[in-house]
């Protein structure tokens, strides 16, 4: 069982590796500039990312080479919610406070989030705007870089790791890993527990990303947060998968999306009431 | 063939159908997975006393929705007493009725009762991200200009 821990913050959250010998600090510095890397291309709360450049001036622009997993999951994941699922949905969360500035303050004007084809185009490598688009990855971004930072490890022969993002955990190589599934109305509070091994588990809730009255969850059908749905769990083979599939638990059938991906799920609603996938292989406190 | 409930309310009808969650709970062969979270607090056949024919049974339920007339069939499966298969087919059209015919289809959705993470012996928890730096100064801002106000 990994014991030493390794504490940092990156992107906006609390991160902890835990591996089985005290993380070496070549690797560490190595697992920085992944990081630094990712966040240059991806953050839109940075001035000099690539994503800010794209938000100013449409255009043709070449990303790097992670690029394609992640665009092509937010593409099955739009489409498997039809459309509420959207990286388009940047400049809404800029114009209900979620800004670079973390201004918190909604402005009276609501951009309707456009649609994918009217925006945006990928062709595996690069990315065309046809007008200036706000790109928010934070829906399935964090659990993509913990799927990176593991790789990391991995070139560094640590094979056997716990990368924990707060709320995107990936567990690779030996043991397992009992998990408590939070209460989101009382987070002294689990509502479950489930054993992860060489997988990941993600959850998503908008309980510590609220503000007057609204959360980072947006529907972008409407470019409002979702009311229905206020907890939601994916366990799948990576943090990417998990990662997106639990914002998309907010929005889709989730029969559908276990059609489409190797998942196991549970979601709370706001009824109090939990629904879970037939195979979860979990408990939870019913 | 005798009705489960013939225009009654939705409550009723959803009873109904935890009824036979129940009754499903409680036997010990069980081969319908995704059957058995509802409570158990309808005895099981076998505690009645009473004698049912092996066999399969279908039937419909009717009951109005604040949306008009929704339908559920539900068609259930007895051997020795105790129910083995359990099937419900939810025909609402209106979002809400999706939703809630959806819910006991499934047999998946239950109220949960929290337990203590203190008192688990867990590795990990995972909710939502916490949150660091930025966020939470932005928070403790708007805070203290509403108390100045």
């Amino acid at each position: 069982m990994p014991s030493p821990s390794k504490r940092f913050d990156a992107i906006g959250a609390p991160w902890q590796i835990d591996t089985a010998d005290p993380l070496d600090p070549e690797v560490f510095a190595a697992i920085q500039r992944r990081i630094e890397q990712f966040d240059r291309t991806y953050s839109r709360f940075r001035d000099d990312s690539l994503v800010s450049r794209i938000a100013r001036t449409p255009g043709s622009y070449p990303f790097p080479p992670d690029a394609p997993p992640l665009f092509e999951l937010y593409r099955r994941l739009y489409d498997a919610t039809a459309g509420a699922m959207s990286p388009l949905v940047g400049r809404a969360l800029e114009e209900l406070g979620y800004d670079r500035t973390y201004s918190l303050q909604p402005t009276a004007t609501r951009t309707r989030v456009p649609d994918w084809h009217e925006a945006i185009s990928w062709n595996g490598s690069e990315l065309t705007t046809l007008t200036p688009a706000v790109l928010d990855v934070g829906a399935a971004g964090k659990g993509y870089l913990v799927d990176l930072v593991a790789e990391v490890l991995a070139e560094h022969g640590v094979r056997s790791a716990t990368v924990d993002a707060s709320g995107d955990l990936l567990h690779r190589g030996d043991g397992e890993l009992r998990v408590a599934l939070e209460h989101p109305l009382d987070t002294s509070k689990a509502i479950g527990v489930v054993t992860v091994s060489n997988e990941a588990i993600c959850a998503s809730a908008p309980n510590r990303r609220a503000w007057a009255g609204l959360h980072h969850i947006l529907d972008a059908r409407t470019g409002l947060p979702t009311d229905r749905i206020i907890a939601t769990w994916a366990i799948a083979p990576t943090a990417l998968e998990a990662d997106g599939l639990a914002t998309a638990l907010f929005f889709a059938d989730p029969a559908s999306l276990a059609e489409e991906f190797d998942c196991q799920w549970v979601r709370m609603l706001s009824t109090g009431r939990v629904e879970h996938s037939p195979g979860f292989t979990g408990e939870l406190f019913l | 063939m005798r009705s489960l409930t013939d225009n009654k309310t939705a409550v009723a009808l959803f009873a109904g159908v935890t009824l036979v969650g129940a009754l499903s709970a409680c036997s010990s062969t069980v081969t319908t997975a995704d059957v058995g979270s509802a409570e158990t607090t309808v005895p099981d056949a076998t505690a009645t006393g009473a004698e049912y024919t092996d066999g399969t049974y279908t039937e419909s339920g009717n009951y109005t929705s604040p949306d008009g007339q929704e339908q559920v069939d539900v068609t259930l499966t007895l051997e020795s007493n105790v129910i083995t298969d359990v099937t419900v087919v939810g025909n609402g059209d209106n979002p809400s009725s999706k939703q809630f015919q959806g819910e006991f289809i499934n047999g998946i959705a239950a109220e949960v009762v929290g337990k203590n993470i203190d008192e688990l012996s867990v590795d990990k928890v995972a909710g939502s991200s916490l949150t660091s730096g930025g966020f939470n100064n932005a928070v403790d801002a708007i805070k203290a200009d509403a108390l100045a106000e």
